[in-house]
């Protein structure tokens, strides 16, 4: 042809149509997928085969060795919040009366260093006789077959 | 020029993969919700509900095991070792399945002995191919506290389970 060719302007775009789409994907994904700890102290736990899951919600009793030290420090968890630190065992028993007498059917979790000196065990044991609590799991790690000890 | 050419154009079908995207997201994140991964387990036990219901079984007619803070334990007074509990017991329990099993451990005693010889009891309902007892109950454990002990001592003047 003849005539000059127009130049016409090349107009870019991003297609956004998709947007809201990965934004509501985005965040349903990740109300999935975030879980709350209720406690997460290291703990090396005793290791046992016959384990149960344990319940929503329960309670939590920890007992963990403080680094570098020979102490043992506490921590309480209600299950509904994160776990605090307790600063000794008469402490935890109003915080665990406390929360049993709300409601004795909570489970309470021991979870406890595997070399734990067994009267703490005890003592916490008899805080939960004492206040009415009616199921405990110990947490444990899963024991293999070749785990020795 | 281009009239003729574009009545014989064949007719392109096509699928818009426009949404393919999309369902690929919905499905991985159906089995991501409806998959469930358990996070944490452990050794389950429930205590005794009756205040009335005396806890304290004889030594003689109860299995009596003790931890000694070692981590070793007596099963019937004799040194024993965790592979030796379920054989023992079996017979026992086969006879009586709500013998009552009391486990004392020493205020010394590590944790995770207690923890070694519960697991070990507990297996006793798995089947016998898993190295369980095949039994139907869960045996009767029983686990005194230092306190209960004291309060025995106070009413009797020993200690029941030092005596082996």
């Amino acid at each position: 042809m003849a005539f000059k060719k127009r130049l016409t302007e090349i107009k870019a775009f991003i297609p956004t149509a998709s947007m809201a789409d990965i934004a509501f994907l985005l965040i349903i994904f990740f109300m999935v997928t975030t879980t709350f700890d209720v406690d997460r102290t290291r703990v090396n736990l005793p290791k046992s085969q016959m384990r149960i899951e344990v319940p929503k919600g329960s309670a939590y009793v920890v007992i963990y060795k403080e680094p570098g030290t020979e102490n043992y420090g506490y921590k309480f968890s209600d299950g509904k919040q994160m776990s605090t630190p307790v600063a000794s065992l008469t402490d935890l028993e109003a915080q665990v009366s406390a929360v049993a007498a709300v409601d004795p059917t909570r489970p309470f979790v021991i979870k406890a260093e595997a070399d734990t000196p067994y009267r703490i065990i005890d003592t916490v044991m008899d805080i939960f006789r004492r206040a009415g609590v009616e199921e405990i799991v110990m947490l444990t790690f899963q024991r293999t077959k070749d785990d020795t000890e | 020029m281009g009239k003729l050419t574009d009545k014989l154009k064949p007719q392109e079908a096509e699928i818009s993969s426009a949404s393919m995207a999309d369902i690929a997201f919905l499905l991985i994140i159906f089995f991501m919700v409806t998959t469930v991964f358990s996070a944490t387990k452990g050794l389950d036990f429930k205590l005794p509900k009756d205040e009335d219901k005396t806890a304290q079984a004889e030594t003689q007619e109860a299995i009596f095991f003790k931890v000694l803070e070692d981590g070793s334990f007596l099963m019937d007074g004799r040194p024993a070792t965790v592979d030796e509990i379920l054989p023992y017991i079996g017979p026992k329990l086969e006879r009586w399945p709500d013998k009552p099993i009391i486990i004392y451990t020493r205020p010394d005693a590590p944790y995770k002995a207690m923890v070694r010889i519960y697991d070990e009891l507990i297996k006793a309902t798995e089947p016998p191919d898993k190295g369980g007892l095949g039994l139907a109950k869960t045996p009767n454990i029983s686990i005194p506290t230092q306190s209960e002990v004291n309060d025995y001592i106070a009413l009797f003047g020993y200690n029941p389970f030092e005596q082996q």
